[in-house]
């Protein structure tokens, strides 16, 4: 009897100490006009099903631990919480007017653009509760955060800047000056270094965030290229990036910013993510209503997933 | 309650109160001067770019005022100290403040005159179409139909394409009222010139007007990259109104020739001024 106890208890220790829940491979994608999640398995690369989850669904992150998925619900000016295996709705809760877009901090808590108040809150999405709000400027977009979460950027488009705000105390400690609105930013593995997307002048830069330097900047040549999203390849040698309206998805190399080719996808894509094994590339194609599967081997899209209307964003629960 | 008053003011009381967010050494000042009536739709434009400067000049350590006055307080004032002049007087009294002003950037915001464009005076900008470019524009715009009544305009608070929505969204939201023509204009004048400051460190009057009037890539948000002519207007997309409703815009595409803005009443100078 006693040994029979004393397992149990080293199990339930053993499991009480996983940190992540076992993920569910599912992608997930924010239709801004269909109100609603489009489940894609990531196995098949078919939709599972559609979660309605309020006005204008945009941004959407995963908890670090796995367990929740956040949308921001942008004319309802709330956050969205569902479980990615049962996918139900678990709560809502207030975020500050038109939440746009947001990023998970390690920690555990999301810094939203408010696009309408030039300002970037924080929220512990766990508990509701408001624990910083960080004037920026006008119309802030894009949020990144770096994986050591020492600094988040945020991007403000009609100020034409990126601010570098320290953590933990949520200040803002240097400011740079891009291109005609910038959009999205993205860190590199050992949070040194950004890249940044500017819509009107398509151009993308490379920071060096330490010095907050510019390193590099490049202009896409097609002028309907207004970038979005970008990720970085898993061994970080490659940049995707969202053309908007060039309908591609540009490959740059993420040293010198070359470009290398552009990915034909859907129309308008804007929302961009990567496995974690690097192997596939995600796109919402907004104005098409579908998502772009892209093999990262080939660089080709394999696939095209029609799914609600106008997606926007997306992420992967792996 | 209280809480919403005070975010909804926020941006008239960070003008009041500019704190940098920055400690920064030195806080660089400058100052616009509008010259015009006191209550006008094209002050308001003025007043909403100026804010937006704010907004970003806090981050820069950049600081803007506006010093407004008549045409009347114009005549004793000394001007030596402004960035650049923002006006809606008559066109005489345009002429005297062009020969005043040298070496200021003078930005017209409501006189359309083909003629005020031809003069080439050396320190005039014109943020609003002149006549002859909304004329070509809605001739451009009848070759292709031929019974629409649509008038040409350089603005509309319903326009949305080029990032016009959210000016259209701040305007309406801070100035409570719809963004027009002259408002756009001033707007664009402050901003443009902001940006300037912003990207090029210039904080004086004569290399701000050279570099508006030969350097300029503007984000007016209705189309980026604008620029100036040498007649000193401001190259722009132009919006055909039809009914209180946007019906197009021009150039027309498959019709305009050449198929760019200068489509749109590009003019000679009268005399060559170097």
């Amino acid at each position: 009897m006693k040994q029979y106890l004393i397992a149990s208890a080293l199990v339930v220790t053993f499991m009480s100490q996983t940190i992540h829940a076992e993920p569910t491979g599912r992608i997930f994608i924010t239709n801004e006009k269909g109100n609603s999640i489009s489940v894609i398995n990531g196995e098949t690369l078919e939709v599972e099903s559609e979660i309605a989850i309020g006005e204008r669904p945009r941004g959407i992150g995963i908890s670090p631990d796995g367990t929740e998925v956040y949308v921001a619900v942008s004319e309802e000016n709330l956050i969205a919480v569902f479980d990615p295996k049962t996918l139900e709705v678990l709560r809502k809760f207030k975020s500050g007017s038109d939440p746009e877009t947001f990023a998970v901090h390690p920690n555990g808590n999301i810094y939203i653009s408010n696009e309408d108040d030039a300002k970037a809150t924080v929220y512990n999405p766990k508990t509701g509760e408001l624990v910083a709000e960080i004037q920026v400027g006008l119309e802030p977009e894009g949020v990144a955060i770096s994986p050591d979460g020492s600094r988040v950027i945020v991007t403000s488009e009609s100020s034409n800047m990126l601010h570098i705000i320290t953590v933990p105390g949520n200040t803002i400690t240097d400011n740079i000056l891009v291109g005609s609105r910038p959009r999205a930013a993205v860190f590199t593995k050992n949070s040194k270094v950004v890249y940044a997307t500017a819509e009107i002048s398509g151009e993308i830069v490379k920071i060096d965030i330490e010095n907050a330097k510019i390193l590099i900047r490049t202009q896409l040549e097609d002028p309907k290229s207004k970038p979005k999203d970008l990720v970085l390849s898993k061994d970080e040698k490659y940049l995707y990036v969202a053309g908007g309206r060039s309908n591609s998805v540009w490959l740059l190399d993420a040293t010198t910013l070359e470009v290398i080719k552009g990915i034909p996808v859907g129309k308008r894509v804007w929302g961009l993510a990567i496995t974690k094994d690097g192997g596939r590339v995600f796109s919402t194609d907004g104005v098409s209503g579908t998502v772009s599967v892209i093999n990262t081997s080939s660089n080709e899209v394999i696939k095209t997933i029609a799914v609600g209307k106008f997606p926007w964003g997306v992420v992967i629960d792996d | 309650m209280l809480k919403k008053i005070i975010n909804s003011h926020y941006l008239t009381l960070s003008l009041l109160f500019i704190t940098p967010i920055i400690v920064s050494a030195e806080t660089l000042e400058l100052g616009f001067a509008y010259i015009g009536p006191e209550s006008h739709s094209g002050l308001l434009g003025v007043k909403q770019g100026l804010a937006e400067a704010n907004v970003q000049g806090q981050f820069l350590g950049q600081k803007y005022r506006l010093d407004m006055m008549t045409i009347e307080d114009a005549d004793t004032k000394d001007f030596s100290s402004y960035i650049a002049v923002i006006a809606i007087v008559e066109y005489k009294d345009f002429i005297k403040l062009s020969d005043t002003l040298v070496n200021t950037p003078l930005f017209n915001i409501s006189i359309e005159d083909d003629s005020l464009r031809t003069a080439c005076l050396p320190n005039a900008l014109h943020a609003i179409p002149s006549m002859s470019m909304k004329a070509d524009a809605v001739i451009q715009w009848k070759q292709k139909n031929p019974d629409s009544n649509a008038q040409a305009q350089a603005w509309h608070g319903d326009f949305v394409k080029f990032a016009a929505r959210d000016l259209n969204k701040r305007f309406k939201k801070k100035q409570h009222s719809t963004m027009d023509d002259t408002a756009w204009a001033g707007w664009a004048a402050v901003k443009m010139t902001s940006d300037s400051v912003a990207r090029e460190n210039i904080s004086d009057a004569k290399q701000m007007l050279k570099h508006l009037k030969t350097n300029l890539s503007f984000d007016g948000q209705k189309g980026s990259d604008m620029n100036f002519r040498d007649t000193g207007q401001l190259r722009q997309l132009i919006l055909l109104v039809e009914d209180d409703k946007i019906v197009g815009e021009a150039p027309v595409r498959g019709v305009a020739k050449p198929p760019t803005l200068d489509s749109l009443g590009l003019l000679n100078c009268e005399k060559q001024n170097r």
